[in-house]
């Protein structure tokens, strides 16, 4: 399985959006729902405050629960690597992977009725880019790259800094890294 | 019976017009369960046209009323093994006359069930692809697929028993035990492993800690087999009031002992839960605390749980007083008690706290729309309309029967007693 990997340096991230616009116009999500979000989480008490901004999205799995939960097949794993796409013809909305799922990145189409989610841009991935939030990042804070290759920038990147995922106590092996 | 050869076509004949003869009541009865099924397919037509949108359900609580009532049949369905193992294990002449019964309501709550998950699906046009061998089916890794085998073959075994041993009574022949007891074996296990799969089913999320530990499925077993013979002996009761089907005490006696061990161990079952979700409380914890006590003000579902809790309290107290319990008006009470804490207990208080909090931390509460409340009201009809329909035709048939085998074996005692006074 080839390894996608997203690195996200929450120490450069300002928290602007501009990943959820991206996100938005690349793959013409609706109104109302999103792939991608930015999530403001503060620690500790007045004054002593630290405000960290997490751009969240799919972690694109390596042991994805929603791929295991789908009853027909829709959702799957795109070409032997971790990047977990939904086919929206297969998809009959039982919701099961919306359950499965640790990180809430799953949404029900309105009013279509079948489930959605990021796909980490794979149409750009086919043509040598980066997806659409990374590409569009102001500060530079999002990596993107193939985890197996050593000379990979999210490689170089996890071998210098600190970092974290998000719930690996699910064993769902998540592949969005956050640096901290 | 005009003397006609028992043949399969007038088998179901006979069997359609039991169903369409009866008195004022019986139609009225049928009217009205028409009038909640109508009502129920309007307003489903509705969430067809409009999609899932129309319910209350969003994207962070994706599962609610529809699944909650799902749950809670399914054990309802589990549940009629507590008639099939007395009736055909322990072959208790009492059970086995009223076994039937016990399948029958096994077949409309698993349709009901069925029902339940179709209308919860955003796309029920693609329900072909969950059909094994016509579409791709994520055999064996998905609870999902599994829960679809597991449903539908659970009503096909029991169809399959009951039309076996009904068309045999109607034939006046004793049915064939060595032809059917394989599959009532079989089918003991499969209504275990269907109340399995479906507490699998939520207990395989491990991104959701509230359903993510393995006391999910004793729990899930332990409350079908309250609420299940529960619902079981106010059916038989009312069945007795209204027809000449012979059901002793004796059954009613042993479905209030069964719901009376099976709630002590559910309540036992949800001490245990309750002692470790809050005895050190850590972050796994949050959706406990939300639907027992709230969680930042947000509290929708703890007057339902307590409630739920107050009821099983004073059923199981009903229940373990022998005089109470042998005493048909406290039974009753008992019984109806058990139903709906239950149903709010497994139904509601199970699915929708799993997703409250979210897994970013986010609270969004749930309360059914009131087409949800519509649709699921008109599967709860269905279901009543199925077993009315199939109680109808069975009844005549059955109790024809055993008439026949009373008339038979007092035959035999007699002569049995003729010889005895001979020597």
């Amino acid at each position: 399985m080839t390894t996608y990997a997203m690195v996200i340096d929450t120490l450069s991230c300002i928290g602007c959006g501009d990943c959820v616009v991206a996100c938005k116009n690349e793959n013409k999500v609706p109104a109302g729902l999103n792939r991608d979000w930015v999530v403001e989480a503060t620690r500790g008490e007045y004054p002593d405050l630290e405000t960290e901004f997490r751009s969240e999205r799919c972690n694109h799995c390596r042991h994805a629960t929603c791929v295991t939960s789908c009853p027909t097949g829709a959702s799957h794993h795109w070409k032997d690597t971790n990047i977990v796409l939904v086919t929206a013809a297969k998809c009959t909305g039982c919701k099961a992977c919306i359950a499965a799922c640790p990180y809430d990145a799953r949404m029900l189409m309105r009013p279509e009725g079948y489930v959605d989610k990021c796909t980490f841009c794979h149409h750009r991935i086919d043509r040598g880019l980066d997806p659409a939030c990374v590409a569009s990042c102001p500060t530079h804070c999002m990596y993107f790259g193939i985890l197996d290759n050593r000379d990979s920038i999210v490689s170089r990147l996890l071998r210098a800094r600190r970092y974290k995922v998000l719930m690996p106590e699910t064993g769902n092996q998540p592949q969005v890294y956050y640096l901290i | 019976m005009p003397e006609s050869k028992p043949t399969l076509l007038r088998f179901v004949l006979q069997s359609l017009g039991h169903m369409f003869r009866g008195p004022p009541a019986y139609w009225v009865w049928v009217g009205f369960l028409f009038a909640l099924i109508l009502l129920g397919g309007w307003h489903y037509y509705l969430q067809l046209r409009d999609g899932l949108v129309v319910t209350h359900m969003t994207n962070q609580v994706s599962w609610g009323f529809y699944i909650a009532n799902f749950t809670f049949l399914v054990g309802v369905a589990a549940a009629a093994v507590m008639l099939v193992v007395p009736a055909y294990i322990f072959h208790r002449r009492d059970i086995k006359d009223v076994v039937l019964m016990g399948d029958t309501m096994a077949i409309a709550a698993v349709t009901m069930a069925i029902l339940f998950v179709v209308v919860d699906l955003g796309r029920p046009d693609r329900f072909w692809h969950l059909i094994p061998g016509i579409g791709r089916f994520n055999f064996p890794q998905s609870m999902l697929a599994w829960d679809v085998i597991v449903l539908n073959g659970y009503l096909l075994l029991n169809v399959g028993i009951s039309f076996y041993i009904v068309y045999n009574h109607y034939q006046n022949k004793e049915p064939n035990e060595r032809r059917y007891f394989p599959w009532v074996l079989l089918a003991i296990f499969w209504a275990i492993s269907i109340h399995t799969v479906t507490a699998f089913l939520y207990s395989a999320n491990s991104g959701r800690p509230f359903w993510n530990h393995a006391l999910l499925a004793p729990r899930f077993i332990a409350s079908a087999f309250a609420s299940g013979p529960a619902l079981m002996a106010i059916g038989l009761q009312i069945i007795r009031a209204i027809s000449d089907y012979p059901i002793r005490q004796s059954v009613i006696n042993h479905l209030a002992l069964v719901a009376t061990i099976a709630l002590q161990v559910t309540l036992f079952f949800m001490l245990a839960e309750l002692f470790t979700e809050f005895y050190n409380e850590g972050e796994h914890a949050a959706s406990a605390r939300y639907l027992y006590f709230g969680l930042d003000g947000h509290a929708a579902l703890t007057p339902w749980i307590w409630t739920a809790i107050a009821l099983l309290c004073i059923a199981v107290v009903i229940l373990m007083i022998h005089p109470l319990r042998h005493n048909p008006i406290y039974m009753n009470i008992a019984f109806v008690l058990i139903i709906v804490g239950v149903w709010i207990e497994k139904g509601m208080g199970l699915i929708v706290p799993a997703f409250v909090p979210t897994p970013i931390g986010e609270i969004y509460e749930y309360t059914p729309s009131l087409i949800e409340v519509m649709v699921s009201i008109g599967i709860w009809a269905l279901g009543f309309l199925l077993f009315t329909l199939l109680a109808k035709a069975a009844l005549p048939v059955h109790c024809e029967y055993l008439r026949r085998q009373q008339a038979r074996e007092q035959c035999n005692w007699d002569g049995f007693e003729r010889r005895h006074n001979a020597d």
